[in-house]
């Protein structure tokens, strides 16, 4: 009866059931076959090198430990998030209900696939018993969110910075490697995030200022603005490779990882600029008015009325706005970094595997975990989107 | 909107213009270029001068590296740089701190390189780069001893039947952007139609001569050696390639400073000596320590040991390099002589020494004396 | 609350809180700041540039480029200016053939996943959730080493239908060749379109007039075939089809596109035709349910209401966002630069390698870009203009 009525009802639809159907059992039984018979040698010597990049092998217990201090810190957050939605809800009087463990799996299978995959791969029982603990932790964390007094749940962003902190100081000081000698996924990731948190606060000045009743100031953040989203990324951090080191006085020479990250800082300003300018504008006019009426000062309306309302309608924004910028880290691959797609590379020019032709081993590889980032976030993304109520009219 | 968008338009197409003029127009020279002429002398190279002791200061230098050439530059499983360049990188870490770790390893692309020199973002290039006057002149390097003297080569199948460049007419070559060989295989060709593939990394560049893609392969004949060595058997073994006897350049590679620091540039240019000079004598990782009571004083003077003169006097030779006396004796271990050096990187690709043997063996490499 | 009235406009604030004041003094601070940094830069650029004795001018525009170009008559004698107009022509070739491309795909599939037909819809779910999520770099790259370099090698190429020549290195097409009166012919077209036009309208106003079947389509299409057809027989077949032919190596006739051009543009078109895939679904699914109700209420029937009362609705609600996926297309070609396609970026990325100075190159390079995405800007504030007027 459901076959009837979802794959047959008409000529046309049958027949386009049956060429369709065609497609989807070759795409998947190449993709099994593709599967089975490839041989994973390749990334199994060289995961090391994919993830962390050439962080000295004495020293991964750094990473390890790190990244279940991340984890934590995000399932702190998470869990914080979580009370704080529920009590809001609860106040509007509306049902709240968290996802239950099915709905979780459902909506994030891939990334844990993805996990046991990478999993399969090692070799050590390191890196098993660190996503385990990484695990564990960051599940005890979101209880702990969730059942934090208000007290502490206030100061949850402190918290998560300071774990972040913690983390990052665990891989840098005595005998770790800086940000500048990363490499691999992580690099990656750190381009990201760092990304991200160095062009937003400029690319709120620049929203604010494009918005702004000042005409100067308005021309000047709508010059920065399209000049800057009319240039594909890879000029800029060619400009960031080739001639940032010219723009600084001499004596300053930042490593290329730094330079990179300049380039990638003035660029996602402007797109920052624009998402943020998107939740300026959901901010419904009353509300100005009704501060002004208030007698309150423009600085004022804009800090403690239009900014609160309007960065909470951007999460969902940003969040899109970080998933892009995490594909787009793979473009420092054409500048010589050592990224997660320049390894793929490395790893096939080592004599063990020079000339085979594993590209077509390593690069899916690599696309998977990219896929399942941008995948895992966006769902989340979407989520987000349903329970701020963004959109929603 | 529009109308600013308008304006903004005809803003750009302006100063495009204006760009574009004034290349035409060689009076009308932007600002910038006239004080070019009146301040030159007075403006030091950034870091220039003074690598040495910035270098000191720091602990350790930056060395521009390859991350993909086998036998040259490339990284192993475990994230450690190997190779012929990275071992001089390594044993200039040597002589300067004693400690072949005290480097770190920048990769760069062909394209980058210079500019990653001339901007201070690294000490000294050791990335297979050829040493050719422009490079000395306008880049603003400088080149120092040749490590390795190779000459452009041209790879293809063996079926295909090439004898010579010549016979290769509409065909594809597959050569990698940026490099000496670039240039070199337009001259070559002159007339001769064929499609250049130019490649930005060596992988696409590999990948696509390994699927017939490009008919040749031009690069220096050390690195395509290295390739054929590796030619994997399921696409026919090395066998299946042949290296074109024809050498249509000369490829001397060398490690490269900037300009206008010849105190560096010193001791970069006398590490590669010593391994050489090594080799002459006889002196090798293994033996190295063995040489305490040798009587040859070229000897004792190169690895620093005490030589006592006539008059009974014990003085330590130190040429003012600025670095210990014992450093010679410090890069032997470390790395080996020349010979060591290329049998563990070079050797193995299947590349015969040739050009790049000693030259009381008929090869090029001769070294100053030590003294 | 008691006002004095005469308070009012006759004390004014302190200076320092005078809005007036504040206003002229917060943008000449933000002028000065910006003032500021530009000059700065400039100064450290002149000066760096200076002290290490790179040029400051434009000169090496008209200095030789020293490589060949692939795909390009030019040889290694050319200028640094005419390589980066072959690099411009490529690029806009990636656009051309890519941007229609990427609009059928897009829109074919954001249909086809509000398809009621399940594994239609499914299949272009998992379409646009793999692709959307991919780096569109790591596509290209796969594109050209597991798909593009699968094909045969161009000394052995196949040749289906006689028509095609396939390498890895090249694909041709069949294509026409313009002989003597070619541009006489597109001279009578391109007057034919123009009188076309009037046609549609004259039909337009019958229909609006009598109510009569405009066929304004029929009319007017017709109208521009026949005089085609015409003038194409009295000038002598001024176009001949032609037949790509091999010899040796050599290919002559036929259109060829690269390898590297198709893996670049095939992989831009699935990545970004996945996006516009979003934007058409939620632009169909943001027409109001009652829309097509209405419709069906009317018997028309689903592919009516669809051509007639949906997509006309959806289309206006898509343009703006399907633009700006055209601009990121456009922006993406960049990275033909990964599989050696000499695109605008690679020309420039070139001479940089071969010594040409990396600042001015640059520069040249992001000019065009932004020359073209204000030219897109501004053809889209037009377009936006005329939609919403047709709206009210």
């Amino acid at each position: 009866m459901w076959m009837r009525r979802n794959l047959f009802p008409t000529w046309w639809d049958s027949l386009l059931t049956v060429i369709f159907g065609v497609v989807a059992v070759w795409g998947a039984v190449t993709l099994v076959q593709f599967l089975v018979t490839s041989d994973y040698t390749i990334i199994r010597v060289n995961l090391a090198n994919f993830i962390v990049g050439r962080f000295p092998r004495d020293e991964l217990w750094r990473p390890a430990v790190a990244l279940v201090v991340t984890l934590a810190a995000i399932g702190f957050v998470a869990g914080v998030a979580s009370a704080a939605a529920r009590a809001v809800a609860l106040d509007e009087g509306s049902s709240f209900r968290s996802a239950s463990f099915v709905e979780n799996l459902r909506r994030q299978w891939p990334l844990l696939v993805t996990i046991f995959v990478v999993l399969m791969l090692t070799e050590t029982w390191g890196p098993r018993l660190t996503v385990l603990v990484a695990v564990a932790a960051a599940f005890l964390a979101f209880i702990g969110g969730k059942r934090a007094p208000a007290a502490v749940r206030r100061w949850a962003w402190l918290l998560a910075l300071v774990m972040l902190g913690v983390a990052y100081a665990i891989l840098v000081v005595a005998g770790g490697v800086g940000w500048g000698g990363w490499g691999g996924i992580q690099l990656n990731i750190f381009l990201t995030v760092a990304g991200i948190l160095l062009a937003f606060p400029l690319g709120l000045v620049l929203a604010l200022g494009r918005r702004s009743s000042l005409p100067a100031v308005r021309l000047v953040s709508v010059s920065y603005i399209e000049l800057i989203r009319g240039v594909p990324l890879i000029t800029l951090l060619l400009m960031g490779i080739f001639a940032i080191g010219f723009f600084l006085p001499a004596g300053i020479r930042p490593g290329p990882v730094a330079r990179v990250l300049i380039a990638i800082t003035l660029f996602e300003a402007a797109y920052i600029a624009e998402v943020v300018r998107g939740g300026l504008q959901s901010v419904h006019h009353g509300q100005v008015e009704a501060s002004q009426a208030l007698g309150m000062a423009p600085w004022k309306t804009t800090r403690l009325i239009v900014l609160p309302q309007a960065l909470r309608a951007t999460i969902p924004a940003m969040v899109g706005q970080f998933i892009s910028l995490f594909k787009d880290t793979t473009l420092v691959s054409l500048v010589g970094l050592f990224d997660v797609l320049t390894i793929s590379g490395v790893a096939n020019a080592q004599p063990a595997f020079l000339a085979q032709g594993l590209e077509t081993v390593t690069l899916p590889f690599v696309g998977l975990l990219f896929w399942v980032g941008s995948y895992a976030m966006s769902r989340e993304a979407r989520r987000l989107e349903k329970r701020l109520g963004v959109g929603e009219r | 909107m529009t109308r600013r968008l308008i304006a903004l338009m005809a803003v750009l197409a302006m100063v495009m213009a204006a760009c574009t003029t004034a290349a035409d127009d060689p009076t009308t020279t932007p600002a910038g270029t006239d004080e070019t002429t009146a301040t030159e002398p007075e403006a030091p190279a950034p870091g220039g001068g003074d690598t040495l002791n910035a270098i000191r200061d720091r602990g350790s230098f930056s060395c521009g590296v390859n991350q993909a050439v086998p036998g040259f530059g490339f990284v192993d499983e475990d994230g450690n740089y190997s190779g012929f360049d990275i071992d001089y990188c390594r044993a200039l870490a040597v002589a300067v701190f004693g400690d072949e770790d005290a480097v770190e390893y920048v990769p760069l692309d062909a394209a980058q390189r210079f500019t990653a020199l001339q901007s201070g973002e690294i000490d000294v290039l050791i990335r297979n780069t050829t040493w050719t006057a422009t490079r000395d002149g306008a880049e603003g390097a400088t080149f120092l001893t040749t490590t390795f003297y190779d000459g452009q080569g041209m790879m293809v199948r063996a079926d295909e039947g090439f004898s010579s460049i010549e016979d290769m007419a509409d065909t594809a070559v597959c050569v990698l952007s940026g490099t000496t060989t670039e240039l070199n295989l337009a001259t070559r060709f002159g007339s001769i139609p064929y499609t250049p593939q130019t490649f930005d990394d060596n992988e696409t560049l590999q990948a696509a001569f390994i699927a017939g893609q490009c008919d040749g392969w031009t690069s220096d004949k050390s690195q395509l050696a290295g390739v054929r060595s590796n030619f994997p058997d399921a696409e026919g073994g090395p066998d299946s390639l042949v290296i074109l006897d024809e050498t249509f350049s000369k490829e001397p590679l060398g490690p490269a400073v900037r300009d206008g620091d010849s105190e560096w540039a010193q001791v970069v240019d006398w590490v590669v000596l010593v391994t050489i000079l090594a080799e002459e004598l006889g002196i090798d990782s293994t033996n190295v320590d063995g040489f305490g009571d040798t009587e040859n004083t070229d000897i004792r003077r190169l690895l620093g040991l005490e030589i006592t003169d006539a008059d009974g006097n014990t003085t330590v030779f130190d040429p003012g390099l600025g670095l210990e006396t014992d450093w010679v004796a410090g890069v032997i271990a470390a790395v080996g002589n020349y010979g060591e050096i290329y049998d563990r990187n070079v050797e193995p690709l299947g590349v015969p020494r040739g050009p790049n043997a000693l030259f009381e063996d008929g090869g090029l490499l001769y070294a100053p004396p030590y003294r | 609350m008691d006002v004095t009235p005469s308070t009012v406009g006759a004390t004014r604030p302190p200076l320092w809180r005078d809005l007036r004041v504040l206003r002229v003094v917060i943008q000449i601070v933000a002028l000065a700041a910006v003032g500021i940094v530009l000059y700065v830069l400039w100064f450290n650029l002149t000066n760096n540039l200076r002290s290490q004795g790179i040029r400051t001018d434009f000169g090496f525009l008209d200095q030789p480029i020293g490589v060949n170009i692939a795909g390009s008559n030019i040889g290694s004698g050319a200028t640094v200016r005419r390589a980066l107009g072959v690099g411009i022509r490529n690029t806009a070739a990636l656009a051309v053939v890519g941007l229609p491309l990427l609009t059928v795909l897009g829109v074919v599939v954001g249909i086809a996943r509000l398809s009621t037909n399940w594994i239609v819809s499914k299949l272009a779910a998992v379409y646009v959730e793999v692709f959307r999520n991919l780096p569109p770099l790591l596509i290209i790259v796969f594109g050209f080493r597991a798909v593009v370099l699968r094909l045969p090698p161009p000394r052995d190429p196949a040749t289906p239908f006689d028509l095609f020549i396939v390498s890895n290195l090249s694909i041709t097409v069949p294509g026409f060749t313009a002989v003597e009166g070619f541009a006489t012919f597109w001279l009578t077209v391109a007057l034919a379109a123009v009188a076309a036009g009037g046609v549609w309208w004259w039909r337009t106003r019958v229909f609006d007039r009598t109510g009569k079947p405009h066929h304004r389509i029929l009319w007017s299409v017709g109208l521009v075939v026949a005089v085609a057809a015409v003038a194409y027989a009295i000038l002598g077949r001024p176009i001949r089809l032609s037949i790509p032919q091999l010899n040796g190596r050599a290919i002559s006739g036929g259109f060829t596109g690269f390898g590297s051009f198709f893996a670049v543009m095939g992989a831009l078109v699935l990545y970004q035709a996945s996006h516009v895939a979003e934007i058409v679904r939620g632009s169909i699914q943001a027409i109001p349910r009652g829309q097509n109700e209405a419709a069906s209420a009317l018997a028309l029937s689903p592919f009516q209401r669809m051509r007639h009362v949906v997509l006309p609705q959806a289309t206006r609600i898509a343009i703006p966002p399907t633009i700006n996926q055209y601009l990121n297309y456009v922006k993406n070609t960049s990275l033909a630069i990964a599989v050696g396609f000499a695109d605008y970026v690679n020309i420039a990325f070139q001479a940089i390698g071969n010594g040409q100075p990396a600042p001015q190159l640059i520069l040249i390079v992001m000019g065009g870009y932004l020359f073209f995405s204000l030219l897109i800007s501004l053809v889209v504030n037009i377009l936006n203009r005329r939609l919403q007027l047709v709206t009210r």
